[in-house]
């Protein structure tokens, strides 16, 4: 199986292998720094805040990531009109849109998380709503948001294949042109499943090596 | 006289429940009033009211001379002058012992940091963890905890300290030493008011103490009149469950 498989067809997948994990770095850099805002948002004093950020929210898990990609590949041409958009920017926008509602969720229930005595501590002591966030809820929030932010970074990983359809060439595309090319599916689809694990597992590791450390 | 704290008839509801009843009473400078009474009566609630971490259904709570419930008041500002300590410690968990009792006075006051360590060397000092600076609070026991959490507190050098039942989480071997603490303080004329199940320290220590049950003051006095010869009946039921 894997003699047919013609190994001058791996450096194609292993492109796509990059522009997968190329998706993930940008959009989950994105997504977080989106989610982080919206996730602060949620808990904010400021009501228009808290609503714009629950609908925002409230709207995207509502969607199947597949639709926020079309829905940007259509329309954020339409936005920008003067300039061409790649298909690229419009993947790593679709998935950043997609990240930012699960992050923030994260970010919000990592934060109510944090014993409410904790915020009262800081607000007796006569801390304002920015100094309580920053010096006490935050720094244990956070800690508390990597474990279940890594295996939302695991799940984002797995959701760039769907790009694949607004005609991105990342790692799944290039795994069904390739056994176009080569007429051998399964052992091409073996290798593009190898290669997922190769970009997934490192990232469990270090949710795992972090879990340990904290125990 | 000069009076610190003033409650007028202050009302609190949480939804249906109505919780204190309309409460009158006066917090003089230097005194220490221990607020003794059944669980449920209210008196948490009551003193987590003199600083607002509850807000205020009805009625007015003044700090000196600030009205809390006036909206133009900065309540960060008020707060300032008002030290808690509270059943669960409330240390951060984040930061060793030193940097819990910096925190406030580098961040809120801006303090430089060698100012605030100072301060807060020398508070660690008089509750008696000096060796604990560096030790992180899941590394301390309860009543060192405590201690830390009634340093942190004292950093912001209020005029007034609320203790919520500072003792009831502990256990029974490190409830003296957090008394002893709350003692030394209540001789250097410290002004505080004290949420207490700890019927021998407010003999000892209180000015002043008052018995609430369902969300009023029932009666109030010396601990002499309050302890010895309770007038309300429902006070003497209270006392001769707990002495």
């Amino acid at each position: 199986m894997f003699d047919d498989f013609g190994w001058e067809n791996l450096p194609p997948l292993l492109d796509g292998m990059l522009l997968t994990a190329f998706l993930v770095v940008t959009s989950g850099f994105l997504g977080t720094v989106l989610g982080f805002l919206l996730g602060l948002s949620r808990t904010a004093p400021s009501r228009i805040a808290r609503i714009v950020s629950a609908v925002y929210i409230g709207f995207i898990r509502g969607q199947p990531v597949l639709i926020i990609l079309f829905f940007a590949y259509y329309v954020i041409p339409l936005m920008f009109p003067a300039v061409s958009v790649s298909r690229g920017v419009t993947a790593i926008a679709g998935l950043s849109i997609y990240a930012a509602a699960y992050i923030a969720e994260i970010v919000r229930g990592s934060m109510l998380a944090v014993p409410a005595g904790q915020s009262e501590a800081a607000a007796a002591l006569g801390m304002n709503f920015r100094q309580k966030l920053r010096y006490v809820v935050l720094p244990q929030a956070l800690r508390i948001a990597v474990p279940p932010g890594i295996g939302f970074l695991v799940a984002l990983v797995k959701a760039t294949s769907l790009t694949s359809v607004i005609g991105f060439v990342e790692l799944t595309r290039a795994g069904r042109i390739t056994s176009t090319i080569n007429q051998e599916p399964i052992a091409t689809f073996l290798i593009v499943g190898a290669l997922y694990f190769v970009i997934c597992y490192p990232i469990s590791m270090v949710g795992r090596w972090y879990e340990r450390r904290l125990a | 006289m000069n009076p610190i704290i003033t409650v007028h008839d202050l009302h609190k509801n949480f939804g249906e429940l109505e919780v204190l009843k309309g409460i009158d009473c006066v917090v003089e400078e230097y005194e220490v009033v221990c607020v003794v009474g059944p669980s449920g009566s209210g008196k948490s609630t009551f003193l987590r009211c003199l600083n607002l971490l509850e807000s205020i259904t009805s009625g007015s709570v003044t700090i000196n001379g600030h009205e809390l419930n006036d909206p133009k008041i900065n309540l960060n500002t008020v707060r300032q002058d008002v030290g808690m300590v509270f059943q669960q410690f409330n240390v951060f968990p984040h930061m060793s012992a030193l940097d819990n009792v910096m925190l406030a006075p580098t961040k809120v006051l801006k303090l430089s940091s060698s100012e605030a360590r100072d301060r807060a060397m020398a508070l660690l000092e008089k509750v008696g963890l000096t060796d604990k600076a560096d030790v992180f609070p899941s590394k301390l026991s309860g009543g060192q905890n405590q201690r830390v959490a009634i340093a942190r507190a004292l950093a912001m050098q209020p005029q007034v300290m609320l203790f919520d039942e500072p003792t009831s989480a502990l256990d029974p071997e490190t409830v003296g030493e957090v008394l002893e603490v709350m003692k030394a303080l209540a001789e250097e004329s410290m002004t505080m008011v004290v949420v207490t199940h700890e019927m021998g320290f407010a003999r000892e220590v209180a000015d002043r103490v008052i018995f609430i049950d369902h969300g009023q003051i029932v009666e109030e006095g010396t601990p002499a009149e309050v302890f010895d010869s309770p007038q309300h009946e429902r006070t003497q039921a209270f006392l001769s469950k707990v002495l």
